[in-house]
């Protein structure tokens, strides 16, 4: 893909395409296997949904830690989530992408914790796991509490905007149907936390 | 055809949210009607351009109940929104309301914007509101205002929690004035103009 | 095209950022355990018909509810923070005044709301708030005659209408 810029003077190398493992953390593809696990569920069998909350929890996981910035609001978020989905499993109209109606719950769910949410409180009590990129482990888990606590001083809705966006790899079009706002407003939240988060950044990435 | 065009944006605007938010009991209860209606828009602008209301209200209930005019308690609102969005400009998109509000008694104290981006800068991953509100309380106590915008800094600069921050600014008035005012006599107002004490509500 | 005005190296690190962001993320499996459990206890999920209408008459209600709650609850500002309010005490020495009152953003600035209490020792008077953190203007009145700020705290320099007001931060 040619680098370019986009309407909002946004480079495209930035969105490129997430590879299948990075997307299958993403919105969920849809899944054969999502559709029979449902039906299973709403036969009553518990195990069935067991493994699609194991399938998802991870990913759902993700994005409310970097949401709401504490691995127990994010734990809290997700349980919650995965007993409303049941509670309203007859509702999920197209269970092969249970995933993606599961993620719209998340999403939801985040929201209202993070209304609840102290607005000052203290970002990054938590972080993370993953293997440092660069192998320095010390300087790597530094960068990773900076980039939650820039994350944390963001708005919310730029913050949820920036991460279905670019951590998500969701389109400005799944993005409105899950957040309710306009395209033109998501890629002005977007291109605002983008640059907020640069100007954040900016002096800690240098040094 | 073209002239229901024109009808469009009105009657849209009629029936905005904005439009249909009440006004807030507490003007309409406290200050005359034109006095209420100019504070609401003020406090409805800065609602729309995401800047704290609730200091505005408070700023007209303030004067309401000092027996201030209308025009006197509409240019101080006025003047506290102006404050709020050049607090705004210094300390950038993402500044909680608090910090917001502390920064608009800062610049009221005197204190350029330039010092308030500074102390954003130097403290960005923690909340500014204390020490952007010791830093005000300090020069109004007195302090020069190089002396107190360097102790702030320094503090800023070594990661320091708002505890310590208030521990100086408590430092410095037990200084100026020994013990605190629990055994002081009691102070005349300076040789201001006094307000009136409260009048009938309108 | 629109003009490159971008900063390369401001892109360069928010590349990184992301890929950070999309490092893989494991939350405590306990997390399915105690989601099932609770599930166990509900029962099988319910007919989303009935949901639906059940769903559509609360809804109903609570806008119903809501409008007028919107004509005579307070601002939510008004509503908030009491979760992370502190005990802060007030106090004015005014010997020979027999009421003090204080005003200020944490009472709407009203006479009526907030008067001390004259502990009897050296002409003290004093009054418990409870506070969330903030930076609040106040001053006294005493006798329903004179405006006093509180010297123990730093003069507001935000008085606007003439009378002396303190600053009190609450952190």
């Amino acid at each position: 893909m040619t680098p370019g810029y986009n309407e909002l003077d946004l480079p495209v190398t930035l969105t490129r395409p997430l590879s299948q493992d990075q997307r299958s953390r993403g919105l969920p593809m849809m899944s054969d296997s999502d559709a029979a696990l449902v039906a299973r569920t709403l036969d009553g069998d518990l195990d069935a949904y067991a493994k699609l909350m194991a399938r998802y929890r991870d990913t759902l996981g993700a994005y409310a830690l970097h949401m709401l910035g504490t691995r127990e609001d994010a734990q809290e978020a997700v349980q919650d989530s995965f007993v409303r989905a049941y509670r309203a499993l007859r509702g999920c109209r197209q269970p092969e992408r249970f995933g993606g109606w599961l993620f719209r719950i998340v999403v939801n769910r985040c929201r209202t914790m993070q209304r609840r949410l102290k607005r000052n409180r203290r970002f990054a009590e938590s972080l993370p796991e993953g293997v440092p990129a660069n192998g320095d482990a010390v300087a790597s888990l530094e960068w990773r509490e900076e980039i939650a606590r820039a994350l944390g001083r963001l708005r919310p809705h730029y913050r949820e905007a920036f991460l279905l966006r670019y951590v998500n790899g969701l389109d400005y079009e799944e993005m409105a149907g899950l957040t309710g706002a306009n395209q033109a407003a998501l890629r002005m939240r977007v291109k605002r936390a983008s640059d907020q988060l640069r100007e954040l950044l900016r002096d800690v990435h240098a040094s | 055809m073209r002239r229901c065009r024109w009808l469009v944006l009105p009657i849209l605007l009629a029936f905005s949210p904005a439009l249909l938010q009440a006004q807030d009991r507490r003007l309409s209860d406290r200050l005359d009607p034109a006095t209420a209606s100019s504070v609401q828009q003020l406090v409805d602008s800065a609602r729309a351009a995401g800047l704290p209301t609730e200091p505005l209200v408070q700023k007209a209930l303030e004067g309401s109940t000092m027996g201030a005019s209308g025009d006197r308690i509409r240019a101080a609102v006025a003047g506290l929104f102006s404050q709020l969005g050049r607090a705004r400009e210094a300390l950038g998109n993402s500044a909680s309301e608090a910090e917001l509000t502390a920064g608009a008694g800062a610049l009221r104290a005197g204190l350029p914007p330039a010092s308030l981006a500074e102390l954003h800068r130097l403290r960005y991953h923690q909340s500014l509101a204390v020490p952007i509100a010791v830093l005000a309380d300090l020069v109004a106590e007195g302090m020069p205002r190089e002396q107190a915008t360097r102790e702030v800094f320094e503090l800023a600069r070594e990661g320091r929690p708002d505890d310590e921050f208030v521990a100086l600014r408590r430092r410095v008035q037990n200084q100026k004035r020994g013990e605190p005012g629990t055994t002081e006599p009691l102070q005349r107002p300076a040789a201001a103009p006094a307000a009136d004490p409260p009048s009938a509500a309108r | 095209m629109p003009v490159d005005h971008h900063d390369r190296s401001g892109d360069d690190l928010l590349q990184q950022v992301v890929d950070e962001l999309r490092q893989p993320v494991r939350l405590d499996a306990t997390v399915d355990a105690t989601a099932l459990e609770r599930i166990r206890r509900m029962g099988p999920p319910a007919d989303s018909r009935w949901r639906f209408r059940l769903v559509a008459g609360l809804a109903a209600a609570a806008l119903a509810a809501g409008l007028l709650l919107a004509v005579f609850l307070p601002p939510r500002e008004a509503l908030s923070g009491l979760s992370t309010a502190r005990a802060v005490r007030l106090r004015l020495v005014a010997p020979a005044s027999s009421r003090v009152v204080v005003v200020g953003d944490f009472n709407n600035w009203d006479p009526g709301a907030t008067p001390l209490r004259s502990t009897g020792r050296q002409g003290v008077w004093t009054v418990e708030l409870r506070l969330k953190p903030g930076r609040y203007h106040y001053t006294y009145l005493v006798d329903g005659r004179e405006w006093v700020r509180d010297p123990a705290e730093p003069p507001a320099p935000e008085s606007d209408f003439g009378a002396p007001t303190s600053v009190l931060t609450v952190s």
